[in-house]
């Protein structure tokens, strides 16, 4: 019972610490300046980035201003949240969903060979032709939102169950 | 409250979390992107129109589009210069005949070769490959920046010249 109280004490309930810890939040925080970054030039150019979303050609025009119009904000507050650590499984879903959906939109206009400037940090078409880096950047940014999703949904609530179960013995034992 | 509940209701924490903060996150979003689209000034509107004639259009929201039949007759009466808006790859396969290139990424270091014989025509016809393809509009954009007013587009100009059997260039 000693030893118990005194791992409860080192750490409180919801924290992640060790080696595991360190990367989960080393990649939180970056995955969150991604989105934010990503955000910032699309949210000034409304009309350009909407233009690079007709351009891919994938949905139907009425729906390309609207999509245009929420998708930075949408990143920006991802971005928000993974930085400052708060409604993390929400977040940290629609961040994988997104990507994904991002990744097959370059992977399928790769195949069908349309020339499209990506639009995905920069409205500028100077930014070049969304090419194979691209898709594999964006599958690196995915490979860290997945790990991220895995890491929330089922090693940070174990070891929050565990903390939890402690405190629940230590204060039955005190009482 | 026993330990199991305690536990169980950690456990399923992250999915019932995310349950309401996924279409909170989405609304926000919404939220805001109408909202400060309604209050600035560069704002879109939410259903854009994204008809051709819409598209290709110049700054002052005049169509730019020259339909094929006008575009026939000017080139037979060699009174335009056509310009392939494409990557350089693409022009050296095939072209309109006559047509110049002017790469739209690097617009600006073909221009000034292009200059002589963009001055010397009544008209420019600018042309890329596809419905939804935008160099052409992009570059007619850029030739009217640069003080051309005779510039018009052709849209979807390669295959619909092709497929009237219209002069080409081919060097495959």
């Amino acid at each position: 019972m000693q030893k118990v109280d005194m791992n409860s004490k080192k750490q409180p309930v919801g924290s992640v610490s060790g080696l595991s810890g360190v990367v989960y939040h080393a990649l939180r925080l970056l995955l969150g300046g991604i989105f934010l970054f990503a955000s910032y030039d699309k949210i000034l150019h409304p009309e350009a980035f909407a233009q690079a979303v007709y351009n891919y050609q994938i949905l139907p025009d009425h729906l390309v201003n609207l999509a245009a119009l929420i998708l930075p904000w949408l990143e920006l507050l991802l971005g928000l949240c993974l930085i400052a650590g708060v409604w993390l499984p929400g977040t940290i879903l629609i961040s994988t969903g997104l990507l994904t959906v991002f990744i097959a939109a370059l992977i399928f206009n790769q195949i069908r060979g349309l020339d499209i400037h990506c639009g995905c940090f920069s409205t500028e078409t100077s930014e070049g032709p969304a090419g194979i880096l691209t898709v594999i950047r964006d599958l690196f940014f995915w490979a860290i939102s997945i790990y991220l999703t895995l890491f929330i949904f089922l090693v940070r609530p174990r070891l929050q169950r565990a903390e939890a179960g402690e405190k629940e013995s230590h204060s039955k034992a005190g009482a | 409250m026993g330990a199991s509940f305690f536990k169980i209701a950690v456990r399923d924490a992250p999915l019932r979390q995310s349950l309401w903060q996924v279409p909170a996150l989405l609304a926000l979003a919404l939220f805001l992107a109408v909202s400060t689209n309604h209050w600035r000034a560069d704002g879109i509107p939410l259903i854009g129109d994204w008809s051709t004639e819409a598209r290709f259009s110049d700054t002052s929201g005049d169509s730019m589009i020259i339909p094929l039949e006008r575009a026939r007759q000017l080139f037979k009466e060699e009174a335009a210069v056509f310009v392939d808006a494409r990557p350089a790859s693409q022009y050296e396969d095939d072209h309109i005949q006559g047509a110049l290139n002017i790469p739209w990424q690097e617009a600006d270091s073909y221009f000034m070769d292009a200059l002589g014989r963009l001055e010397s025509a009544q008209a420019i016809i600018t042309y890329c490959d596809g419905e939804s393809c935008d160099l052409s509009h992009e570059l007619a954009l850029f030739l009217k920046e640069m003080g051309f007013d005779n510039v018009h587009v052709l849209v979807n100009g390669w295959t619909v010249w092709k497929e009237a059997g219209l002069p080409v260039m081919v060097n495959k």
